[in-house]
């Protein structure tokens, strides 16, 4: 039996004397997926910072590959794909420039035709050679996607991916975590209410004042807490 | 990732034409407050251009790392399998670079505000001014990770860098009136001794602890 790809054990977070995660157990195999649902401050991003490495418990651990996060070596970072709040573009550099720059860091066999590849998927190919800075919230939110998924890693994790997206980049990130998944990656998405994506069949948690349970969604619920993904098409 | 932030700058020039005027503000400044190019002191022009120097140098620092916090950058570089130590060394080199290329335009402005020679005393400042750079590139780069993630950090930085800097700062004003006075190299061993004691420090010093003072928390 494989191991799992990401287990948390009682993790918790706090900030000062507030608390932001209570308890978390979370346990992802591979080529699964979750959805973490919650409202503004409900602790999404603090729980995805924590699994990425990003931050340290302040309590509990997480394991990502079976390796704890506050010593995540190079060789494990580098199959783990982040898309959060900020996009970690440069401004002043094209969208084929940030991406030859992440191909590079990740030492892709070659950095420019993987760039292109990842523009014509998230329907930038046309602005390649656009400064970042000339972006629209929603484009800009497009080339993150790209920058997260261009090493194609084993696990991603993706913090509200669908905010300030219309309805075309919507179906465009759907169908980049979609195929994801078909090659075997595991996701974490988190949302403000419930995502659902055509061919997509991810565990579903709500999280609530830093404490994440399984989500029992209304029609759903009888099936034990999963949903089955409707958008997209 | 020094050629990404090279080609930053070239796109905005901000951080070198910045370095330049404060290296002319500063020499002009002092020039004109010390009267000296009428009174022709080795001492004086030191000083003046270590003070351009330090000025530049904190400057370039902390256009080195500011690009990367536009976006949060910074965590895409420390999710990515890069080494925080080589992400230290090339933060490094681009605030080295940029404050060599201020030290020029300083040696430049120095001799014709403080009417001197360009002679071989100019060249021996060389080697000095090389050292004074990468010590405080290295002290100023390190800071500046820290203090760049706290509000008000541009402030932050020359109260921390300076003090510290303090004893490579006395002795490359030393060494440096005493190359423009005419004095060889070998007998101001005890100044760059210093210098290279420094630089070594931290050089070390950033690149042991650069990824505990970028991260997170």
């Amino acid at each position: 039996m494989s191991a799992p790809v990401v287990e948390t054990h009682s993790l918790a977070k706090t900030y000062g004397l507030t608390p932001v995660l209570r308890e978390v157990e979370l346990r992802l195999m591979p080529g699964a997926g979750a959805f973490v649902i919650g409202g503004n401050g409900a602790g999404k991003s603090t729980l995805l910072r924590i699994l990425a490495g990003l931050e340290a418990p302040s309590d509990g651990y997480a394991l990502v590959f079976g390796q704890n996060t506050r010593k995540l070596a190079a060789r494990y970072r580098r199959r783990i794909g982040v898309m959060a709040h900020q996009s970690f573009l440069y401004p002043n550099l094209t969208a084929r420039e940030n991406l030859e720059f992440y191909g590079e860091l990740y030492s892709l066999a070659d950095p420019r035709t993987s760039a292109e590849m990842w523009l014509e998927r998230v329907g930038l190919a046309d602005v390649a050679d656009s400064r970042e800075r000339t972006f629209s919230r929603g484009m800009e939110q497009r080339l993150s996607a790209a920058r997260a998924m261009l090493s194609e890693p084993a696990l991603l994790l993706l913090d509200e991916p669908f905010a300030s997206l219309d309805h075309e980049g919507v179906e465009i990130i759907a169908s980049l975590i979609r195929g994801a998944v078909e090659h075997g990656a595991s996701v974490i998405a988190t949302a403000h209410a419930i995502l659902e994506i055509e061919g997509v069949d991810f565990a579903a948690y709500e999280i609530s004042r830093g404490r994440l349970q399984p989500h029992l969604h209304k029609e759903e619920g009888r099936r034990g807490g999963r949903i089955r993904s409707l958008l997209g098409r | 990732m020094l050629r990404k932030d090279l080609r930053l700058e070239l796109r905005s020039g901000e951080s070198t034409l910045a370095l330049l005027a404060l290296s002319m503000l500063v020499l002009v400044v002092l020039v004109f407050a010390l009267d000296a190019a009428r009174v022709r002191s080795f001492d004086v022009a030191a000083g003046a251009l270590w003070v351009a120097m330090v000025f530049s140098g904190m400057l370039g620092a902390n256009r080195a790392l500011l690009a990367e916090r536009d976006n949060g950058a910074i965590r895409g570089l420390l999710l990515s399998p890069l080494d925080p130590g080589t992400l230290y060394a090339a933060k490094l080199a681009a605030a080295l670079i940029f404050m060599v290329v201020a030290e020029v335009g300083a040696v430049i402005l120095m001799v014709l505000f403080f009417n001197l020679e360009f002679d071989a005393s100019i060249a021996r400042l060389a080697p000095i001014l090389a050292l004074g750079a990468i010590g405080f590139s290295a002290l100023a780069t390190l800071l500046s990770a820290i203090t760049g993630r706290t509000r008000g950090g541009d402030m932050l930085l020359p109260i921390l860098a300076v003090p510290i800097f303090v004893p490579a700062l006395i002795a490359g004003v030393k060494a440096s009136a005493a190359a423009l006075s005419g004095v060889p190299l070998d007998s101001m061993g005890q100044w760059l001794k210093i210098m290279v004691a420094f630089d070594v420090l931290f050089v070390t010093a950033g690149y042991l602890l650069f990824e505990h003072v970028v991260g997170e928390d």
